[in-house]
């Protein structure tokens, strides 16, 4: 389609035509000396004459040419106050007796029209929607608001100080991704449509076909934006560059500036992590549920069962800001993070320059070595939408319940829905009820009826859950996560190493090799725990004690009691082993120390780093990488994992605090 | 500070007697110390000794922690003084800051917008709103109708309970909107606010403050029928008065005695004392009588100056008089004022118009800086010294119940005599009420003085 | 494997705390705003009377009660060798002693004259100083018996006490992030005042809780929540001394100066204003 021609004096009809689609139209205006997306009741709203002027940490509006609206530069925040607002209702909770009723918050979101949306902030969008859109069904309420939602991009012709689209290939010129594009030039805008939708609202405006000389002019215009950005950050490698740049000294230099107030993440159009705040009333009989916009800047972003949190140190969350961005972007998404809009710089109280911290933190020419964990697809590790099996929410009842130690319980939940039911070893669930937050509980065994969980009663959350009454309803949400692959050990030797809690996610391995028992090799079994008291499952592992095609051994941290085992790590139970590491699978669960020792140790004894297979700990809060916080390194550990195989963690699961 | 479960306080919920043993030996002998008084702002006590028909000890002690206000303001600028003295008193925070703020913009010269103006006054209806009916429903109505506290007299009378509740509330919500939160708001400042208000956001006031005005109206009903002892003081009441308007943010301070002076000229009239029995100065007129202020003090003088509706709640009970010597009425004083404020804040929701400018622009020097405002508990003067750099060289504060401290002294060893025939526990309830119907604010009493005043041996 | 030993419980009632916990509520050296944040949660408060049993609350109540407390709200600062005595009291009969306020859990903004003479500051505020009994510092409670829970602010915000009570009761953990008010900020969606207007605010190293109010007011947030978790305090005054270095220390020195990042802070820029040069007096004594 050509290139149409709006004057100026007839803004208002696009307006216009934009509310007869019924739309909303929410774009820029000035709002408490910034320019703010808001809602506008027509052209004159829009920031006439208004030019931002920003520097690291500094943002002033300044005059430009007042017969012109979109020389402002970017608004404060992103267009995703809109398409991922900070605050979305998620669902309401009530008990009715021993019944749970559970309602997911539906609304149907308003249909807007963005008006004067930029090239980067195009690409921002883009970005947003693969994060939001990876996995089975992607994030429902973003779907239905970008859906609902008309883009109108006014391309940029001016650039601000920090502005760097060019580096990071998402400007200044519109490409495509918007339903109207449009070029502000003197005594109006050339306007072309990108879409169906678009092309409706154009024709119906009736312009005439823009000259040449307006579209040349257009041209230069944006030319000229990008020769005056240039090109600030130096992007060549800079996925790998950073990758091997983990242990920069330069992170705890930023440390010391940096605030960690989270105001980079809030503003920055890509950013999308979020955490789940419950409300409920005075008896906990109803709750509800709200996920809000958080940042990995935030301490209890990344608190784990316990309060331990495996960020501590703001140089922590520095790192996984930046490496997040610019590389680790890469392996989960096969994108850039970035789109250079500058707002990071811009916004930052304290003036942290980015573009200054990439080039010192991963200087062009710095020696490289191998990168830290194997290369991703190139279309990242997200699975597109629709690729896999949606996770489900069920009712599941209460139906027994055996104390495990003296902080643990198994509870049985009865359970109909075959999607459920389906659960692999090694998945999860989260496990809801009004008034709680939903802690991710790993299945510890799959019956045709049903699940049982073991928990430890870790926080309040899952000490109410092995506290409720038998008959009680929960609701369940999975299956969630990668299992245990149990069947690449068939055929080979299979040891099974756990720490305390973790044999929990272990023993449906065991059940489903027991089930096809000849398949297997030498089954062994090695199970550490704190003390005696502390042991899992006591009574099933004597009754499997008997069995000649099963080895147990087990060892524990303090003896007591009438302990006559063995005493000490569970690495020290590998002494005695006689057998040829070569033909083993290993599967491994127990603290992260556990397992890193257990690692070191099969590998001493010739277990294939691609056949050790653990499962890790992160807060799982949302269980399909929407949330963002079990993020490690390159992996989001509820969807890409929690089993992983020590090849495919690579050095992500020995670097402390990423 | 605190007895075991029940011989500590007062009222109902346990004896309240303390008492040394002097404690009613004989007939015309009483002596009552309840060490921590109850549903008061703040900790104070009353010890009373009467003997032979005699009071020989009527003292309303104060021992809440001293903090020091007047030397904590010392070297900081006239907006942080707003701030810091609002922290004097969470119950009446803005009487602090539009005290201090009018005595800033007094001082400096500054002359606020009218629709700066406006809301300062529907700012601090919200507060008197708030204030009062907190003190009518839950501290002082169940006095009167036998219960230790309002969540007791839920439970017989929920409605009468909730109504107050839902009328403190909506006073909450206009300090909320104009000043972001209800206790220690924050947008008062020197020349204006920290913000501009949309019309819209003031309006949302009108439909909570119509259902307020209902409430309000059968409050004053409600407490005019109230059982009430009778009691006639005497002594002069002191209270601002302005030519048009019920006295709250402006006036001239006026007195039963004839007194007549501008709001700046407090120390003209008034000195304050340090006692031993008390963290809190007391305050005197020149002549060293003890005066009183607050509700019942704003009626007497300024009360042909209530809004239409309020004067006319007022004549219904018939109390106009009654109201002006019986501090046990203060609480009818309270419901009539509240429905002085919520009608003037009706009419200043539907008439404001927002100013250009959230505040006009004011340079810092040199300045004697002084105002009298009214509190809901009554007049509260501060006078501040700004040194060359604008810096606040000296401050003085004096609140209404450092004022009033004298007074209630006073009127309890006037009234003790009263009480000799009745039993203890009553005797004892009858004299907290007393005290509670000057809804002394302790925490606001302390912490006060100024340095070249004469002490009282 | 066959399935492991099940326990068949009796069914009990759901509620996870024990009938009508004992509540009490009680202040040291404060305005009493943070106590009237419970009578200010005007909508809950008859259904919480209904769900706890008020025993002490001197504001509210002629009841009385020395403990024992199963929730203790304590508002206020330690000012007098007579609340450092009470407060131990209360401590022993107390189930969880929860401080309420900057003035509990900071010392408030009395703790400004910890860096002053004590007897100076009560000579020229009282003209007999002698009848005045009070400790050299104002300090906060945690300083002198342990504490189990905390509300930020001057005052508390009324959201956070509903969800302290409400986690009371259903027995879950209160939600009380120890981010910064940035996040609340802009969530909120307002303009950042520092940087659009070079209005110091102390919002990145402030804890948050309050909804951001001074920035949606625009004026830059004055710490009144206190040093938030990582708070930075000496990054945010390095680049406040740029703008304006004379006032770094007074813009800490506010309602939580006396917390140990904002004191820092204080200390390094000589001081709050009005007292001597930080000395001494800054010192614990």
């Amino acid at each position: 389609m050509t290139d149409r021609f709006l004057p100026v004096a007839e803004l208002d009809t696009l307006f216009d035509a934009l509310a007869a689609d019924g739309r909303r139209i929410i774009g820029p205006t000035v709002g408490d000396g910034a320019i703010v997306y808001e809602e506008l009741d027509g052209a004159a709203d829009l920031p006439w004459g208004r030019v931002v002027e920003s520097a690291p940490g500094r943002v002033r509006l300044g005059d430009g040419d007042p017969a012109r609206a979109f020389d402002y530069g970017l608004g404060v925040t992103a267009w995703k106050r809109f398409t991922h607002p900070p605050a979305v209702p998620g669902a309401r909770f009530r008990r009715e007796d021993d019944s749970l009723r559970v309602e997911a918050a539906a609304g149907s979101p308003p249909r807007l029209a963005f008006v004067g949306v930029r090239a980067c902030e195009i690409a921002a969008l883009r970005i947003q929607e693969r994060v939001m859109r990876a996995g089975p069904l992607g994030d429902a309420d973003h779907v239905a608001r970008r859906a609902a939602s008309l883009i109108v991009a006014v391309e940029c012709a001016r650039a601000t100080d920090t502005c760097f689209c060019t580096s990071m290939e998402a400007g200044p010129e519109v490409s495509d991704g918007a339903d109207i594009a449009m070029a502000e030039i003197a005594g109006g805008f050339l306007v072309r449509s990108g879409s169906a939708a678009g092309a409706s609202i154009v024709e119906a405006l009736d312009l005439r076909p823009a000259t040449e000389a307006e579209t040349a002019a257009a041209a230069a215009q944006v030319r000229a934006v990008r020769e005056a950005i240039g090109d600030p950050v130096a992007a060549e490698g800079l996925p790998d560059r950073l990758r091997n740049a983990l242990d920069s000294p330069r992170w705890a230099a930023i440390a010391d500036r940096c605030l960690a107030c989270a105001n980079c993440t809030l503003v920055c159009p890509t950013c999308f992590c979020t955490s789940v705040a419950v409300a409920s009333d005075l008896d906990g009989i109803e709750g509800t549920t709200e996920r809000r916009w958080d940042s990995c800047f935030s301490s209890g972003f990344a608190r784990v069962a316990g309060d331990a949190s495996f960020r501590p140190a703001v140089a922590d969350r520095y790192r996984q800001w930046m490496t997040h961005k610019f590389a680790t972007w890469w392996d989960q998404f096969g994108m850039s993070g970035c789109v250079g809009c500058g707002r990071c710089i811009a916004w930052c109280p304290v003036a942290i320059d980015v573009r200054e911290e990439l080039a010192a933190v991963a200087p062009i020419g710095l020696p490289s070595g191998p990168p830290p964990w194997p290369a991703s697809p190139g279309s990242g590790r997200a699975p597109e939408i629709g690729t896999t099996p949606p996770p489900v929410r069920a009712i599941a009842r209460i139906r027994s319940f055996a104390r495990e130690t003296a902080d643990t319980a198994t509870i049985g939940l009865a359970i109909t829905d075959p999607a459920i039911l389906a659960a692999a070893p090694g998945q999860f669930v989260l496990v809801e009820q009004p008034a709680f937050a939903a802690p991710p509980i790993s299945i510890s065994r799959i019956r045709p009826d049903g699940l049982e969980l073991t928990i430890r009663a870790a926080g309040p959350a899952t000490a109410r859950l092995i506290d409720l009454p038998l008959g009680t309803e929960v609701a369940v949400r999975g299956p969630l996560g990668r299992g245990w692959p149990i069947s690449t050990a068939r055929g080979r030797d299979v040891v099974i190493v756990a720490g305390g809690i973790g044999l929990a996610p272990l023993r449906p391995v065991l059940d489903s090799i027991l089930a096809e028992r000849p398949r297997f090799g030498a089954v062994r079994l090695y199970l550490g725990a704190r003390s005696p008291a502390d042991r899992l499952f006591v009574d099933e592992l004597s009754a499997l004690g008997g069995r000649a095609d099963l080895e147990i051994a087990e060892i524990v941290d303090r003896a007591g009691g009438d302990w006559l085992g063995r005493i000490g790590v569970v690495t020290q139970l590998f002494d005695q082993a006689a057998w040829d590491g070569s033909r083993v699978t290993a599967f491994v669960c127990g603290p992260e120390r556990m397992m890193r020792a257990t690692a070191a140790a099969l590998e001493r004894l010739g277990v294939a780093r691609d056949r050790t297979w653990v499962t890790l700990e992160r807060n799982m809060a949302c269980g399909v990488g929407t949330c963002g916080h079990c993020q490690l390194g390159p992996f989001f550990v509820c969807r890409d994992g929690p089993v992983f195989s020590l090849a495919e963690l690579g050095d992500a699961f020995m670097v402390e605090g990423l | 500070m605190h007895d075991l479960d029940g011989t500590g306080g007062s009222g109902l919920g346990g004896s309240g007697l303390g008492g040394s043993g002097l404690g009613g030996s004989a007939p015309g002998d009483l002596t009552v110390d309840v060490a921590g008084l109850t549903r008061v702002e703040g900790e104070g006590s009353l010890r009373l000794r009467v003997r032979d028909g005699q009071v020989e000890e009527a003292h309303l002690q104060i021992f809440e922690a001293p903090r020091y206000f007047e030397q904590l303001v010392v070297g900081r600028r006239p907006d942080e003084v707003v701030d810091i003295v609002a922290r004097i008193c969470g119950i009446c925070p803005v009487a602090y800051q539009v005290t201090a703020v009018h005595a800033f913009e007094a001082g400096l010269g500054i002359t606020i917008d009218p629709a700066v103006r406006a809301l300062r006054r529907l700012l601090y209806c919200g507060e008197w709103i708030e204030s009062h009916a907190l003190h009518v429903y839950l501290l002082h109505l169940p006095d009167f109708l036998g219960y230790p506290s309002a969540l007791e007299l839920a439970r017989d009378r929920r409605d009468a309970v909730e109504a107050g509740l839902a009328l403190k509330k909506t006073g909450n919500r206009i300090v909320e909107v104009i000043g972001g939160r209800a206790i220690h708001p924050v947008s008062v400042r020197v020349g204006g606010f920290s913000r501009t208000f949309r019309r819209s956001e003031i309006r949302a006031l009108r439909e909570p403050l119509e259902t307020a005005l209902r409430i309000a109206e059968r409050t004053v009903d409600l407490v005019a029928d109230l059982p009430t002892p009778a009691f006639t003081r005497s002594g002069p009441l002191v209270a601002l008065r302005h030519p048009t308007e019920y006295p709250m943010n402006e006036g001239r301070i006026v007195s039963t005695a004839g007194l007549d002076i501008p709001p700046t000229a407090w120390t003209s009239a008034f000195a304050e004392t340090q006692v031993p029995w008390s963290h809190a100065l007391q305050a005197r007129d020149l002549d060293g009588r003890a005066y009183l202020l607050g509700p019942s003090s704003r009626l007497a003088l300024a009360g042909d100056r209530l809004h239409p509706l309020a004067a006319a709640a007022l004549t219904r009970t018939g109390l106009a008089t009654e109201i002006a010597t019986n501090p046990y009425r203060s609480v009818v004083a309270r419901a009539i004022e509240i429905v002085d404020a919520v009608a003037e804040a009706i009419d200043l929701v539907e008439t404001w118009a927002p100013a250009a400018d959230a505040r006009v622009p004011w340079s810092a020097g040199p300045a004697t800086a002084a105002w009298a405002t009214e509190a809901p508990r009554g007049l509260i003067f501060h006078a501040y010294e700004l040194d060359d750099r604008g810096l606040v060289a000296s401050a003085r504060i004096v609140p209404p119940t450092s004022q009033n401290q004298a007074a209630i002294e006073a009127d309890l060893a006037a009234f003790a005599p009263s009480v000799l025939g009745l039993p203890r526990a009553e005797a004892v309830l009858r004299l907290e009420q007393l005290i509670r119907s000057y809804d002394p604010c302790i925490s606001c009493a302390t912490h006060f003085l100024d340095l070249t005043l004469e002490e009282v041996s | 494997m066959t399935a492991s030993a099940t326990v068949v419980r009796t069914p009990r009632p759901r509620s996870a705390v024990p009938t009508r916990p004992r509540i009490g509520v009680v202040k040291l050296a404060s305005c009493d705003g943070c106590q009237l944040t419970l009578l200010d949660l005007e909508d809950e408060l008859l259904a919480i009377a209904d769900r706890v049993d008020i025993v002490e609350f001197a504001e509210a109540t002629s009841r009385r009660s020395a403990g024992p407390f199963d929730v203790l709200l304590v508002e206020g600062s330690v000012s007098t060798p007579d609340q450092v005595e009470e407060l131990l009291r209360l401590r022993a009969v107390s189930h969880r002693l929860i401080t309420i306020g900057a003035c509990a859990t900071a010392g408030g903004i009395q703790a400004l004259r910890n860096w002053r003479d004590h007897d100076e500051i009560r000579a020229a505020v009282y003209p007999r100083p002698a009848f005045i009994e009070s400790l050299a510092q104002a300090r906060p409670v945690s300083d002198f018996v342990a504490v189990d829970g905390e509300l930020r602010g001057c005052p508390i915000a009324p959201d956070q006490l509903r969800e302290l009570l409400t986690a009371l009761l259903t027995g879950r953990r209160p939600q009380l992030p120890d981010e910064a008010v940035c996040l609340e900020c802009k969530r909120r969606g307002v303009v950042c005042v520092t940087v659009a207007g070079s209005i110091p605010c102390l919002g990145p190293v402030t804890r948050t809780g309050c909804g951001a109010i001074c920035p949606a007011y625009g004026r830059g947030c004055y710490g009144c929540f206190g040093p938030r978790e990582s708070a930075n305090a000496a990054s945010l005054a390095a680049w406040f001394e740029r703008g304006s270095p004379a006032d770094v220390a007074r813009l800490f020195a506010g309602f939580t100066a006396w917390s140990a990042p904002f004191r820092a802070a204080i200390d390094t820029y000589g001081g709050p204003p009005g007292a001597p040069v930080a000395g001494e007096g800054s010192t614990d004594a």
